[in-house]
C-alpha cells in the first residue's frame, strides 16, 4: 500500500505543530535558560523584561501550582530551575509575549547572577567522584575470571563514542488552548502523548482527565521527542492555566540544540579473550554512560546497552557493567537504537583490535562467533529464529563478497592516493520495551453507519509509516478501500495511557490491538450477515466491500450490512487491547525473557578514502535484512535506508562539541554537520532474508525502526580498513565519530 | 515597518513588516502559506526553499525588502493538486517519511530540472545537497529526480 501521507507531504498541506492556525490572542512563549552549566542562582532580575511593551507575563518556578518536577523515571529534574542550575540551557523561565520577536527581545533584558560551581563533562570523572544517576548494573553469563585460562589471545582496550544531535528538522514545540471549565488542550509534537499529559497534570496540579493531548504527526522524532517534548508542552499548558489564553511555544533551532539532550556519549573499557580457533571465550566490558544532568531516560538506555553488549555473537563468559554518570550536560535521552548502538560499537571495536593484533581480517572473528539458535544471551533469553548465518551466506552469494574483496585489493594495489575499504556489520536487536508493563496498547475503531471507518491508536506518526500500516490492517480485515478509512490524530481522550512511540514496537503493539478490535467488529458484522442469510457465520466473508456467502458474492454490500447491523442495534465501535505475551525480566537476577523477538541482519559497507584530504565517500552498502514477512516493503525499505544513513552520520560526520565549561559549540546547522545527499552511500542494496517471521510481530512483519541504524557502525570499520591499506603503521584508537579531520590524522600518524 | 507589495503564486499581496523580515515568516505568519517550513533559520537545511523568479531560494535568509517586483512561488503554488512532474515522481516512489523537509526538497528539485532537463547522477547530488532530510530519504530523492526528469522530457 502507498504511504497515505505522501500526497499531503508533497503538496505542503500536511499539518505539523507550527502549522496549526493560531487563535486570535495567542501568547508566544520563549524560554529563558541558564547561561552557566553548574551553579547556585543568586538572583534573577526580570523587571526590565517585564516592562517591555508586549510582554504579557514571565512564568518561573514560583508560579507552579503543583510539583516543579518533570523526571519521568526518577524525580530529579525541575521544569524551571529554582535554586541551582545543572547544565547550560536549563530552563529558568518562560517569557510570554504578544509576539515571538518581543519575547526574544525581553529575554535579552533578563539579568541573572549565578555563583558558579565545578563543571563535569566527562563521564569517567563523574564516576570517579561518585556522581552517578543511580547504582551500576551488571549482566553476566558463565565466569569470565575462569575463562581467561582457556584463551590463547587476550586483549584489552578503551573505546570512546560521541553523542548525536537528533536534528529533527521540525524543532520542539507545543500549542495549548483553554477549554471550558478549566480544561486544557495541548497539541504537542511528542512521541509520548501520555508522558506529556501525566507530567503536565503533576506540574499544574490537576487531574489527567482535564488535559487533552493531541498529536497529528511529527516532523521527525528519532527519540528526541520521547521524553524531551514534555517540558515545552507543560510550559504552554502552564501559561494557559495561568493566563487563560492560548500559548504557543516553538523552539528556535539554536535554543533547541542548546536546551535538549542528545544520544549518550559513552566511554568503555573492554577485555576480550579468544581461543586458538578464534572463538571468543570471555568478554568483560565496563560502560561509562554520559547521562547529563538528570536521569531522563538514561536508566533504560543504559539497560539496553547491557542487553546488546555482545551484539550478534555468542560468548559463553560475559561480564558487562554499566555506570550512568551524572555530568553537567543537558540530560541525554532516547535516540534511535537507545543505547544498543554504543554497546555494539564497543564489541565491534574489541573484535577489530583483536583482528589487528592477530593480523587477520575482522570478519574471520565475526563469522566463527555468530549467534545460533539455542544460544543463551547474557540476560538469560534463549536465541530463536536466528538469521545471522543465513544472512552471512546470502550476503556472500547474492552480493558476491569475494569479488568485492578482490576488486578492493586490486584497486588498492594500483592507486596510491585513494584507497578503498570495506567492513561487515551484523546486527541483533531485541524488540520490546525492556520495562515489561510498557508493552501494551489500545485501539479504538468506529464503523460509521455509512460504512466508513475511523481508527484511533496510541501510535504517533513520525515518518515511520505507522499510520499507513494501521490502515492496511483495518483495510485487510474489512476488505474496504483505503479512502474509506481515516487514521485519527493520536489523542489521549480517545486512547488513554499510551506507551510512547518508541522501541521499534509501535506497529506491533498498536497493530495487534487494532487487529483485535477489527476482528471483533468483523465477527459481529458476520453474525448479522449470517442471521440475514440464515447460514453459518463461518460461511461469511468480506471482499471488496461486498459480502460473500460460501465464497459467492451476495447482493448485500459492506455498506448495506453496516446499515443493517446499525438498525439491529449492533455495536459498531470496539476498543482493542493488546499486551505482549511471554515477556518478563527479573531485575534482581538480571535474567529473563525481555524481548518478544530479535531482528537480525548483516551489512557490507564499501568506502573510498581520499588519502590526500582525509575525505571519504561510501560507494555502496549492501544489506541482508530480516524483515520477517514485510507488510509494507516500501515503508520498511525507507526505514532501512534512513536508519543506515543516520547511523553512518553518527559514526562519521556528526561531532558534538562542548567546552570544558559545558557550553555547546556545535550549536547550529553551521557547526554541526549531518548527512546530506553526498554522505549517503551511492548505492544501497537490500536483500530480504527469507524467513517465516514471527507471530509476535504484526502480520509476521518484524519491527524495523531502530535495527538498521546499527548497520551504520560498519562505516567506521570500513574507513579503518581503507586507512590500513594506505598506512600499515596505523593504530586504531576507537574514537567515534571518524571525522575527515581524524581520518587525515590517522592516514599520516 | 514598511509596506511591501508581493506576487506570490500569481496573486498580489501587500504586507506591512520590518524590512529585514525573512520571507519565510511573511509567508507563514502573514500570508498563512504554511507549506514552507522553518528548519534552521540560517540557510543551511533547505526546508524553507521557494522559487524567486524561478530560482530555488532559501526563504529564511531572504529579506522581504529584496523581493518587490519579483515572482515568488511556494509549494502551494507549484501545481494544481500536486500534479507537477516532481510531485508525481515523489508520490510514485513514496519518497517522504516524516515529510517535513519535502516541500523544500521538491522546490529545489523542480527549479533544478527547469535548468537541467537531463541531469547526471552527479549533477543531481550537486543540486540536492543543499537540502537536509534527517529521515535520510536521499536515495529515494535521487531516484525521484531521475524519474521526474524522464517524465518531463
Amino acid at each position: 500500500m502507498k504511504n497515505i501521507d505522501s500526497k499531503g507531504h508533497v503538496t505542503g498541506t500536511s499539518i505539523y505543530i507550527d502549522d496549526i492556525p493560531t487563535i486570535e490572542g495567542t501568547g508566544y512563549g520563549v524560554v529563558f535558560d541558564s547561561p552557566c552549566a553548574h551553579g547556585k542562582i543568586i538572583s534573577v532580575n526580570y523587571s526590565k523584561a517585564k516592562a517591555l511593551p508586549g510582554v504579557i507575563h514571565i512564568i518561573t518556578h514560583k508560579d507552579i501550582p503543583g510539583e516543579n518536577q518533570i523526571g519521568g523515571i526518577l524525580p530529579d529534574e525541575e521544569l524551571f530551575a529554582s535554586q541551582e542550575v545543572h547544565f547550560q540551557g536549563q530552563p529558568i523561565a518562560l517569557i510570554i509575549a504578544e509576539s515571538e520577536q518581543i519575547a526574544f527581545k525581553a529575554r535579552k533584558l533578563i539579568e541573572i547572577e549565578i555563583d558558579k560551581k565545578t563543571v563535569i563533562t566527562d563521564p569517567r570523572e563523574a564516576q570517579q567522584k561518585g556522581q552517578l544517576i543511580f547504582p551500576p548494573r551488571t549482566f553476566s553469563l558463565g565466569n569470565t575470571k575462569d575463562s581467561w585460562k582457556d584463551c590463547s589471545h587476550i586483549f584489552e582496550g578503551k573505546v570512546d563514542i560521541n553523542g548525536q544531535e537528533h536534528l529533527y528538522i521540525e524543532t520542539q514545540g507545543a500549542y495549548a488552548q483553554p477549554l471550558e471549565n478549566g480544561n486544557i488542550k495541548v497539541s504537542s509534537s511528542t512521541q509520548g502523548p501520555t508522558a506529556v499529559q501525566r507530567a503536565a497534570a503533576k506540574v499544574l496540579n490537576i487531574g489527567m482527565h482535564t488535559i487533552e493531548v493531541d498529536v497529528v504527526r511529527l516532523g521527525g522524532g528519532f527519540g528526541g521527542k520521547e521524553d524531551q517534548a514534555t517540558p515545552w508542552a507543560i510550559m504552554a499548558a502552564l501559561g494557559t492555566q495561568i493566563l487563560r489564553i492560548p500559548i504557543k511555544v516553538i523552539l528556535h533551532r539554536m535554543d533547541d540544540m542548546r536546551m535538549t539532550g542528545k544520544r549518550h556519549p559513552y566511554s568503555a573499557d573492554y577485555k576480550i579473550g579468544l581461543n586458538k580457533d578464534l572463538k571468543i571465550v570471555g568478554y568483560e566490558v565496563t560502560f561509562f554512560q554520559n547521562a547529563g544532568a538528570a536521569a531522563d531516560l538514561s536508566p533504560a538506555v543504559m539497560e539496553r546497552t547491557l542487553f546488546h553488549a555482545t551484539n550478534s555473537y555468542f560468548i559463553p563468559n560475559v561480564e558487562a557493567t554499566a555506570y550512568s554518570c551524572k555530568t553537567n550536560l543537558p540530560p541525554n535521552t532516547a535516540f534511535r537504537g537507545f543505547g544498543a548502538p554504543q554497546g555494539m560499537f564497543v564489541i565491534e571495536s574489541a573484535i577489530a583490535y583483536a583482528a589487528n593484533e592477530l593480523a587477520i581480517e575482522k570478519q574471520q572473528i565475526q563469522k566463527v562467533n555468530l549467534l545460533k539458535d539455542g544460544d543463551e544471551f547474557p540476560y538469560g533469553q534463549i536465541a530463536e529464529g536466528v538469521g545471522l548465518s543465513p544472512a552471512w551466506e546470502t550476503l556472500v552469494s547474492k552480493f558476491n563478497l569475494k569479488a568485492t574483496q578482490k576488486e578492493i585489493a586490486s584497486f588498492n594495489k594500483t592507486n596510491d592516493a585513494v584507497k578503498k575499504g570495506y567492513a561487515l556489520m551484523p546486527i541483533t536487536f531485541g524488540i520490546s520495551f525492556t520495562k515489561t508493563p510498557m508493552n501494551q496498547a489500545r485501539a479504538l475503531v468506529h464503523i460509521y453507519s455509512d460504512g466508513s471507518v475511523g481508527i484511533s491508536t496510541g501510535a504517533v506518526e513520525m515518518g515511520q509509516g505507522v499510520n499507513t500500516k494501521m490502515l492496511q490492517i483495518a483495510a485487510n480485515i474489512f476488505s474496504v478501500s483505503a479512502n474509506r478509512i481515516k487514521l485519527e490524530s493520536t489523542n489521549t481522550t480517545r486512547v488513554a495511557n499510551t506507551s510512547p512511540t518508541a522501541a521499534s514496537a509501535t506497529a506491533d503493539l498498536n497493530g495487534k490491538a487494532l487487529e483485535k478490535a477489527c476482528n471483533a467488529l468483523a465477527k459481529r458484522l458476520k453474525t448479522t450477515a449470517a442471521s440475514y442469510f440464515k447460514v453459518d457465520v463461518g460461511t461469511i466473508q468480506f471482499k471488496d466491500e461486498q459480502v460473500l456467502v460460501n465464497g459467492n458474492t451476495s447482493d448485500v454490500s459492506w455498506n448495506q450490512l453496516v446499515d443493517m447491523a446499525f438498525l439491529e442495534r449492533v455495536c459498531l465501535t470496539e476498543n482493542g487491547h493488546y499486551a505482549t505475551p511471554i515477556i518478563n525480566f527479573n531485575k534482581d537476577k538480571e535474567k529473563g525473557h525481555p524481548f518478544a523477538y530479535h531482528v537480525f541482519g548483516l551489512a557490507l559497507t564499501e568506502v573510498t578514502v581520499d588519502c590526500i584530504r582525509g575525505t571519504y565517500e561510501f560507494d555502496a552498502v549492501k544489506i541482508v535484512h530480516d524483515f520477517g514477512k514485510s507488510m509494507n516493503p516500501t515503508v520498511d525499505r525507507g526505514q532501512i535506508e534512513g536508519g543506515l544513513v543516520q547511523g553512518m552520520g553518527w559514526m562519521t560526520l556528526e561531532e558534538i562539541k562542548y567546552t570544558k565549561e559545558g557550553r555547546l559549540l556545535s550549536n547550529s546547522l553551521s557547526t554541526y554537520k549531518v548527512p546530506d545527499v553526498y554522505s549517503a552511500p551511492k548505492q544501497i542494496l537490500i536483500e530480504p532474508l527469507e524467513t517465516e517471521g514471527t507471530d509476535m510481530a504484526i502480520l509476521k512483519s518484524k519491527a524495523v525502526g531502530e535495527p538498521p541504524l546499527m548497520y551504520g557502525i560498519g562505516a567506521y570499520f570500513a574507513i579503518e580498513n581503507a586507512i590500513k591499506a594506505f598506512n600499515p603503521a596505523y593504530k586504531s584508537t576507537f574514537n567515534a565519530p571518524f571525522t575527515h579531520e581524524k581520518v587525515l590524522m590517522a592516514l599520516y600518524n | 515597518m514598511a509596506t511591501y507589495k508581493l506576487t506570490i503564486n500569481g496573486k498580489n499581496h501587500s504586507v506591512n513588516v520590518d524590512e529585514d523580515t525573512p520571507l519565510l515568516w511573511v509567508l507563514r505568519d502573514q500570508i498563512k502559506l504554511v507549506g514552507t517550513k522553518y528548519g534552521c533559520g540560517m540557510g543551511q537545511c533547505g526546508a524553507c526553499t521557494v522559487h524567486i523568479n524561478g530560482k530555488a531560494t532559501k526563504s529564511c535568509i531572504t529579506p522581504i525588502s529584496s523581493l518587490e517586483g519579483k515572482k515568488i512561488t511556494t509549494i502551494e503554488g507549484l501545481s494544481d493538486n500536486g500534479t507537477h512532474p516532481v510531485q508525481e515522481a515523489w508520490k510514485a516512489i513514496d519518497v517522504p517519511q516524516c515529510g517535513y523537509c519535502q516541500p523544500g526538497q521538491i522546490m529545489q528539485a523542480s527549479a533544478f530540472l527547469e535548468e537541467n532537463k537531463n541531469p547526471s547522477k552527479t549533477e543531481i547530488r550537486e543540486a540536492m545537497h543543499t537540502n537536509i532530510c534527517r529521515c535520510a530519504s536521499y536515495n529515494s530523492i535521487e531516484k525521484a529526480v531521475e524519474v521526474a526528469a524522464k517524465n518531463t522530457r
